[in-house]
């Protein structure tokens, strides 16, 4: 059984429609990079995975729990799934830390000191013990992006969905951020990925699906999509980001 | 000399005579203070929902209170409410200044929730946590800091304001102000002890509010990612 089943979501901003029927399964372990251009409803995709976002029509079903239109089962949904943003949305009040520990103390109803352990460990499989007790603030957006992706983990997610994790860092600071990403596609995360990071894609995708229209125009390995793709607005895409 | 310590003597009687009526003036400002917390709260909480049966009352409400003079609003509470409802001077003074100042209020709170990015909500929604669990502990937490400053500049507004309830009889630090001069006919002195003191008050106060924005400050808050 697939832990992602997506059969004909539709989502319609007012005339635009962002979300135009999209089918999609996706496997246990399976990364999934998502490319296509600005405003073809990549964002809208991976929101409506977690609920961000209504269905007009359709239905997403996640490891056998179901997210229709009256979102009753959101909150389970949510629980399943973790999301790394192009923003990092750290909570500037809180350390590092804190970040990390407050939503499963709250939601997860850990003790301090379990949430604190996790914490740790997850810093650690991040590369930023050291920064356990700063703030947001004071950090780079290179190490805000890997703390946001630590916070994701202690969830214990069963999928992560990545929304251009790194279109809003300084050259220097993609490769970190990627490097966690792939570190955690080696351990057998379920991962859907929007990126324009092409290399990243050859590199780590099982699939990539091309988007244009809010429709999916083409789904396949890596080489096919990028040295042999089957359609010409596929063709065409690349030939502007390649 | 001895002018003069019979000046310091005067000033120092005026003092003494304003003293009794101080717990008034710090009544009167304390509670129509907290009065327009609350409603200011609730009025504010409003603006911002998506249901228009609640935006559009309190965006009213902020209209109508920011447009009135506050002194009107004393007369229109103890003259007019007041006599039907039979409303003592305390009372119609404390509510006509608490629904004055939660207009001001309201709109203090509106921002400082619409300060904190609509990302961080979206993020704490994504980390399983119910729209209770993120307003108490990410937006609130925040808010309270960003909301902190303008609110302690409303109190120290709301003390001197609380000067224009005299004119309806109350007695506080402005009303006995006048009952002095009216019994010794010093007006420089007496005017001058009344703002001395209020002057007093309204320094402490700021001073005080500093320190707190120092406190609660957050490390690295407003730099740029
Ligand atoms: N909240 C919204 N309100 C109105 N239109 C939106 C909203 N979110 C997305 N859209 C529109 O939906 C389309 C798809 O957007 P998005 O999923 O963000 O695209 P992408 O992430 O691929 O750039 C765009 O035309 C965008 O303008
Ligand atoms: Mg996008």
């Amino acid at each position: 059984m697939s832990i992602i089943e997506i059969n004909n979501v539709a989502r319609r901003f007012g005339s635009v429609v962002a979300l135009d029927g999209v089918s999609l399964n996706v496997e246990r372990g399976e990364r999934l990079v998502i490319i296509g251009p600005s405003g073809s409803g990549k964002s809208t995709l991976l929101r409506t995975i977690n609920g961000l976002e209504p269905l007009d029509d359709g239905e997403i079903i996640i490891d056998g729990v179901h997210l229709d239109r009256n979102h009753r089962q959101i909150h389970e949904i949510r629980l399943e799934v973790g999301m790394v943003f192009q923003q990092f949305n750290l909570f500037p009040h809180l350390t590092v830390k804190r970040n990390i520990v407050l939503p499963q103390t709250v939601v997860r109803r850990r003790s301090e000191a379990e949430a604190g352990e996790k914490a740790m460990m997850l810093l650690a499989k991040v590369g930023l013990t050291d920064k356990a007790e700063s703030y947001p603030g004071e950090l780079s957006g290179g190490q805000q992006q890997r703390v946001a992706i630590a916070r994701a983990l202690g969830m214990d997610p069963k999928v992560m969905l990545f929304d251009e994790a790194t279109s809003a860092l300084d050259p220097e600071m993609i490769g970190e951020v990627l490097g966690v990403m792939k570190q955690l596609a080696s351990e057998g995360m379920t991962m859907l990925v929007v990126t324009h990071e092409i290399g990243f894609a050859r590199e780590v995708a099982d699939r990539v699906a091309f988007i244009d229209g809010g429709k999916i125009v083409e789904i396949g390995p890596p080489a096919q999509i990028f040295d042999h793709p089957g359609q010409l607005r596929t063709a065409e895409f690349l030939a502007k980001v390649l | 000399m001895e002018l003069i310590t019979g000046q310091i003597e005067l000033l120092g009687r005026i003092f003494l005579y304003l003293l009794p009526a101080l717990p008034a003036t710090i009544y009167v400002t304390v509670l129509s203070f907290l009065l327009s917390l609350v409603l200011g709260l609730a009025v504010g909480m409003a603006e911002i929902s998506p249901r228009k049966w609640l935006s559009l009352p309190a965006k009213i409400y902020v209209d109508t209170f920011r447009g009135i003079p506050l002194l009107v609003l004393i007369f229109f509470f103890y003259f007019g409410l007041g006599t039907i409802l039979n409303l003592e001077r305390m009372a119609a003074g404390i509510i006509a200044i608490g629904v004055c100042y939660a207009a001001y209020q309201a709109e203090i709170f509106r921002s400082g929730i619409e300060a904190i990015s609509h990302g961080q909500y979206e993020a704490a929604l994504s980390l399983g946590m119910t729209r209770g669990q993120v307003m108490r502990h990410v937006i609130l937490p925040q808010s309270i800091r960003i909301v902190l400053p303008p609110t302690a500049n409303e109190f120290i507004a709301c003390l001197k304001d609380s000067s224009l309830v005299s004119i309806i009889g109350l007695r506080e630090i402005t009303r006995a102000g006048r009952e002095f001069y009216s019994q010794y006919f010093v007006d420089f002195q007496t005017w001058f002890v009344v703002g001395l003191v209020y002057l007093i008050m309204t320094l402490t106060l700021s001073r005080l509010v500093v320190r707190l924005e120092k406190r609660f400050a957050i490390v690295g808050y407003g730099k740029k990612p």
